[in-house]
């Protein structure tokens, strides 16, 4: 697709309308409007209003407003409008400022200058003031000049300063047409020299005048229609000589388009539910103008004829016919668009375009296709509204170039299976964007999507991507602390939470919950319980030390992870315990529970480490769950009989009797096997082997045995 | 972006080159190389490329319809025939039709004419084409510039000397002009011999071909990735920038949106984001996670198995329906979303919005949106009920306001008919009554159109008259007091005639 290029300091950045309020304009149109539209039944023995005629002004205000409607209903910004009337004197109506460019802006100012005064001497009236003012008004920067002037700094010379200058008004002659030309011309020379000792004035580089000389209906003109011409390299000039009426409104619709680069879509079969007779619906069509690029695949195939052209009346302007298609389209489709692009209907307040435009603004789409001679339907556009405003979308109907490509399960990582798209779904969802309001700002003086960078940073920090690679995410009782780690931030509460998390952890451990330790790639047995707490440790260790940084509160947390977690020994302490186990699984053996062995070894273990800590932690220690209780001593006289001790509380099921029948069962069996693992390697490589190879839950649950 | 290699198979392509060595080769046998070698790096490199290829003399022949199968496009050039005379118009021509019955006119294309600069004589000749180029009628037009936007890429099996010596060097320039100026003319240096033809080749490669690596970045999550096709420099507006804008090959997610808020926007170009392996050490992923044991396999089947950021974004964009917002360079951004083509196979595809700081309308400036923990309540809704896309513009658009426009009678006529209807109904319509006068107020008095205001006053007082017996009698007082209204207002009297004023209605007490 090609963007316009449309450049955007262009002549049609800045139009100055100058319209006449001399005398003269307050004469009648002589186009009669008969707004008393009497009934039958009523019309017997009443007298009809005479109809109203509208004056010259009327006619120029009302078109130019239609100028103006489509011009902001399709360049809501970076188009600008300036307003003056001209009589005596001129009178500026709106500055270029963004907050003045509405019609309802120029329409108050409008009924404030009212019509002409008929009255009024001729002789002192002008519509020169208005064209003097709106070369002055040219050289005024607007917002966006000066935005980018700023911006460009030392090339801000590239910011061109263009216009066009739009006049209505009622011309004596072909001379007075001249007369006013160059005086607009020599106006334009003299401003510039102005505005070059200026730093709020710009030179004038281009400006185009479009004069449009209006007279009554049934007068012959004095004023011939002229097309565009050079009068100097600054300046060029059009002269449209028009009656006032249906004639002046086609022709400022047509200009709008010119100016604008705007083109027509008349959408046909649009199916409406008729007033009066609700069950039946007749078919409309609804005429809408946007930039022309919207039809730009047209003219480049020279499909326009076969997309349904057809030419109008007054023969000097094209709309293509574009088919209402049904079934409509979901919002949640994303569609290939390769442009979008503001209307505005022609004729807004008619019954089928608000119908239309009332239905797009529900928030519903509509396909619309290209209406061929034959074969497939091409779906080519699309009418959609975001936020108040109307667009038509233009799709992408051609062979894409970028079919067939290989799937992505086989490139790289394509063969992972357990990558955790739940999660990273969830991450997602926290990470959603929202608009900030400019004016809310941050102390960090960072930009909002700088700080969602920010924070797509701090919850990355520590995300492992596959359920295999992870036990604290696929554990429920972490996600309190894992939410609130990530934070800027914590307050004391969160700290509370986290420590809460912590203890319920080092709660579990101590009851000697299973971990959800991955059976991914298993042979064999998994790690041991002890072990499996160690991995967990482990890595909340790591997720927490990557905040830890942040703030003191955070500190707290990871002070706490390592103040209650069992230790991991040290690598001599390691062998030593290695040792020391071999000794005790051949009690086990005989024991037949060397979990709650291993357990009561570690409490020990960790109870030695304990005195070395700063006092302050040594108390979190005993006001924790963590501190040695004579419960977990239970255990170790446990015969085969007595039921693990997770299972111990509470009421039991037939279920789980049976479940904890095999489960002792099976564990006795596996008692030899373990036996052997861990005498056939030597002790380091043992927990690097069963860390691989995370088999526990089918041990632990008894689910299946080997 | 396809691309067509249109080969001169003329005469002159036969010419010897001289040599000093032993073996003797022709131009074409250069030319072959060349583009044998281009092919042979599009299938390793760039192999989702669509090529064509294309011989031409005086006639154009289409010998490889568009494919990726390089081996094709091969095997064609070792067939090719000797014809007779060059002419590039013709060729054009083809080519602009090939591509457009292919990919339509919106499909950006490159075109690599392979040629050893002696471009014809007499008619038919490119310089006779472009000598008689604005003489023609519209139906034998010329085909440059094509419809489609081209990337133009001369390769002259001839050196620059020689190309300037015989005038053709103006001539492609002016071709390159004609096309739109977007490409380049490559000539040979020194001897015409298969490493200068290498090296000439190897230009165009670097130029066109080279395939377009970046990292994709979640935070500290990261991929790295081909993005294919390469992103094309964009240049907004001439004038005010003309240095084109060129894609940042670090690619920064900023977050996440859900498809129906960002709704189908448009954009400027889609690209796959396919991830590739790159040599180094395999990411550490924490001190509990498992290495990869030790296994005798491929590169490829190794990078497959471990876990990459792409395919985890891709499965959860697909799931959650959402797509991912990504900074391209200063000012510059895109999305990534998961794409299913026909066969349900999906893939990562990322989009490009046109380059400035509010793409889409409907999101506002993309720089002004945040996280939404900050925000007080989740914008979303605790229940994802709600959203805060789209965003409304300041000023409502004029349809959906009920804005005044009188240009056609039967516009007038409603307004007027709406109100006498009401009228007809007071007191029970008494607001909609005052509510449709005021509008029409309103506008008169903006157009200047005060006859009106005395008309419709006309018109109320004449509705008075012919009020029923029956008719409430506030129905009176409500027509004769808005009537009264209207025609002070038509006086312009500042008093009566301000824009902002409303008529309300008179006061009056029947309940009792």
């Amino acid at each position: 697709m090609e963007i316009s290029k449309m450049k955007i300091f262009g002549v049609p950045h800045k139009t100055v309308f100058v319209v006449d309020h001399c005398p003269y304009m307050a004469e009648s149109s002589r186009q009669q409007v008969e707004c008393d539209v009497l009934t039958k039944s009523r019309a017997q023995g009443v007298i009809p209003l005479a109809p109203v005629s509208k004056s010259l002004w009327t006619c120029a205000v009302e078109c130019s407003m239609e100028y103006c409607r489509i011009l902001y209903d399709i360049y809501p910004k970076d188009k600008v409008v300036n307003y003056i009337v001209s009589d005596s004197e001129f009178h500026i109506l709106n500055s270029w400022r963004q907050e003045e460019q509405s019609t309802h802006e120029l329409m108050s100012a409008l009924a404030a200058v009212g019509p002409p005064n008929p009255r009024e001497d001729p002789e002192c009236c002008s519509i020169l003031h208005g064209l003097v003012a709106a070369v002055e008004s040219l050289c005024k920067i607007t917002e966006l000049q000066h935005e980018r002037r700023t911006a460009l700094m030392d090339t801000a010379e590239r910011v061109a300063n263009r216009g066009r200058i739009i006049c209505l008004t009622n011309a004596k002659s072909d001379t007075h047409v001249r007369m006013l030309e160059d005086c607009i011309q020599e106006t334009i020379l003299e401003q510039n020299k102005l505005a070059a000792g200026s730093d709020r004035l710009m030179a004038i580089q281009q400006c185009e005048l479009a004069l449009v000389h209006i007279y009554p209906q049934g007068e012959d003109t004095l004023v011939s229609d002229r097309p565009k011409k050079e009068i100097s390299p600054l300046l060029t000039s059009e002269v449209h000589s028009v009656r006032a009426g249906r004639h002046l409104a086609t022709k400022l619709n047509i200009l709008v388009q010119q100016h604008f680069d705007l083109a027509s879509t008349t959408i046909t079969n649009i199916p409406m539910k008729e007033e009066q007779h609700a069950n039946t619906s007749a078919n409309y069509d609804v005429e809408l103008l946007h930039h022309r690029d919207a039809h730009l695949e047209f003219f480049k195939s020279g499909d326009l004829h076969m997309a349904g052209t057809s030419t109008r009346e007054n023969g000097l302007k094209e709309t293509v016919t574009l088919k209402w298609c049904t079934p409509r389209t979901n919002s949640i489709e994303l569609h290939y668009c390769t442009g979008a692009y503001r209307i505005s209907p022609t004729d807004v307040n008619s019954r089928p375009s608000s119908c239309l435009t009332n239905f797009l603004l529900n928030g519903r789409s509509v396909l619309l296709e290209q209406p061929r001679k034959s074969g497939s339907k091409v779906i080519s556009h699309m009418l959609s509204s975001h936020g108040g405003e109307i667009f038509l979308h233009v799709l992408n109907s051609n062979r894409s170039t970028l079919e067939d490509p290989p799937s992505i399960s086989e490139g790289c990582g394509g063969r992972v299976t357990d990558y955790r798209i739940t999660d990273f779904g969830e991450f997602m969802r926290e990470n959603r964007l929202t608009p900030v309001s400019e004016s809310s700002h941050d102390p960090s003086g960072k930009l909002p999507f700088e700080r969602a960078k920010g924070q797509l940073e701090r919850h990355t920090r520590y995300w492992p991507m596959i359920i295999s690679q992870t036990t604290i995410f696929n554990m429920q009782a972490v996600v309190p602390l894992a939410n609130l780690i990530v934070k800027e931030t914590l307050t004391e509460e969160d700290v509370l939470t986290c420590q809460k998390t912590v203890y319920n952890l080092v709660d579990m451990e101590r009851k000697n919950d299973p971990l959800p330790i991955s059976t991914v790639g298993s042979r064999g047995k998994g790690p041991k319980r002890d072990e499996q707490y160690r991995i967990m440790w482990n890595e909340l260790e790591t997720l927490v030390k990557t905040h830890a940084g942040a703030t003191d509160r955070h500190q707290r947390v990871l002070d706490c992870i390592i103040a209650c977690r069992s230790k991991p020994p040290e690598e001599e302490e390691r062998k030593k315990r290695g040792r020391k186990r071999e000794d005790r699984e051949d009690k086990t053996e005989k024991n037949g529970s060397k979990d709650t062995d291993d357990k009561s070894w570690q409490d020990s273990e960790r109870l030695k480490g304990v005195p070395d800590k700063e006092d302050q932690e040594s108390e979190v220690i005993k006001d924790s769950p963590d501190s040695p209780e004579p419960l977990n001593k239970k255990p170790r006289l446990s015969t085969e009989e007595v039921q693990p001790p997770e299972r111990a509380k509470g009421p039991v099921s037939l279920l789980s009797l049976w479940t904890n029948r095999i489960t002792t069962a099976n564990s006795r069996k596996h008692q030899e096997f373990l036996g052997r693992v861990s005498s056939v390697n030597n002790k380091f490589e043992l927990y690097q082997h069963l860390k691989d190879e995370n088999g526990m839950d089918v041990h632990e649950n008894g689910k299946a045995s080997r | 972006m396809p691309t067509v290699v249109l080969m001169d198979v003329s005469l002159s392509m036969t010419r010897p080159v001289s040599q000093d060595g032993i073996e003797e080769f022709q131009r074409k046998n250069l030319a072959v190389h060349g583009l044998n070698m281009l092919f042979e790096h599009m299938a390793s490199n760039y192999r989702l490329e669509f090529t064509a290829l294309m011989a031409f003399s005086s006639l154009w022949e289409l010998l490889v319809p568009f494919t990726r199968d390089y081996n094709a496009l091969q095997e064609a050039l070792s067939n090719l025939e000797d014809y007779d005379k060059t002419c590039v118009e013709s060729a054009l021509n083809g080519v602009s039709n090939v591509v457009q019955q292919e990919w339509g006119s919106a499909c950006p294309c490159q075109v690599v004419l392979v040629t050893d600069g002696s471009l014809g004589i007499g008619k038919g000749s490119l310089r006779h084409s472009l000598l008689t180029m604005k003489q023609r009628a519209d139906d034998k037009k010329f085909p440059l510039p094509f419809p489609f936007p081209t990337k133009m890429f001369i390769l002259c099996v001839a050196n620059a000397e020689e190309l300037q010596m015989t005038g053709a060097m103006d001539n492609l320039e002016e071709l390159l002009r004609l096309s739109g100026g977007d490409g380049q003319i490559f000539s040979m240096e020194g001897l015409l011999c298969m490493q200068s033809v290498q090296a000439m080749f190897g230009k165009l490669i670097d130029r066109a071909y080279s395939p377009f690596h970046a990292v994709l970045h979640c935070g500290n999550l990261s991929s790295d990735v081909q993005v294919f096709p390469r992103p094309e420099p964009f240049v907004v507006d001439e004038e005010v920038e003309p240095m084109p804008l060129t894609v940042n090959t670090d690619l920064e997610i900023m977050g996440f949106i859900e498809i129906a808020d960002i709704s189908s926007p448009p954009v400027i170009s889609r690209h796959l984001v396919l991830p590739i392996a790159v040599n180094k050490e395999v990411d550490d992923v924490g001190t509990g996670a498992t290495d990869e044991p030790e296994e005798e396999a491929s590169a490829s089947q190794m990078a497959g198995k471990s876990p990459n950021f792409c395919v985890l974004l891709h499965g959860s964009l697909k799931v959650e329906g959402m797509v991912a917002l990504v900074q391209l360079g200063p000012e510059w951004y895109g999305m990534l979303y998961s794409q299913a083509d026909s066969k349900k196979k999906s893939n990562l595809m990322m989009s490009l919005f046109e380059p400035g700081p509010d793409p889409l309308p409907w999101l506002g400036k993309i720089s002004h949106l945040g996280p939404i923990s900050e925000a007080a309540e989740n914008p979303y809704g605790e229940d994802d009920s709600k959203s805060p896309f789209p965003l409304q513009p300041q000023v409502k658009r004029s349809y959906a306001q009920n804005v005044t426009v009188w240009i056609k009678a039967s516009g007038l006529q409603t307004d007027v008919q709406k109100i006498l209807r009401n009228a007809r109904k007071l007191p029970d319509k008494t607001q909609t009554f005052y509510k449709e006068l005021n509008r029409l107020r309103k506008a008169a008095l903006a157009f200047g159109f005060w006859e009106l205001l005395k008309g419709v006053a006309d018109l109320l007082e004449r509705e008075c008259t012919l009020l029923p017996d029956s008719a409430h009698p506030d129905a009176a007082f409500q027509l004769s007091h808005a009537a009264q209204q209207l025609k002070l207002a038509s006086t312009g009297d500042s008093q009566y005639a301000a824009f902002d004023h409303n008529i309300v209605p008179m006061h009056t007490d029947f309940s009792s």
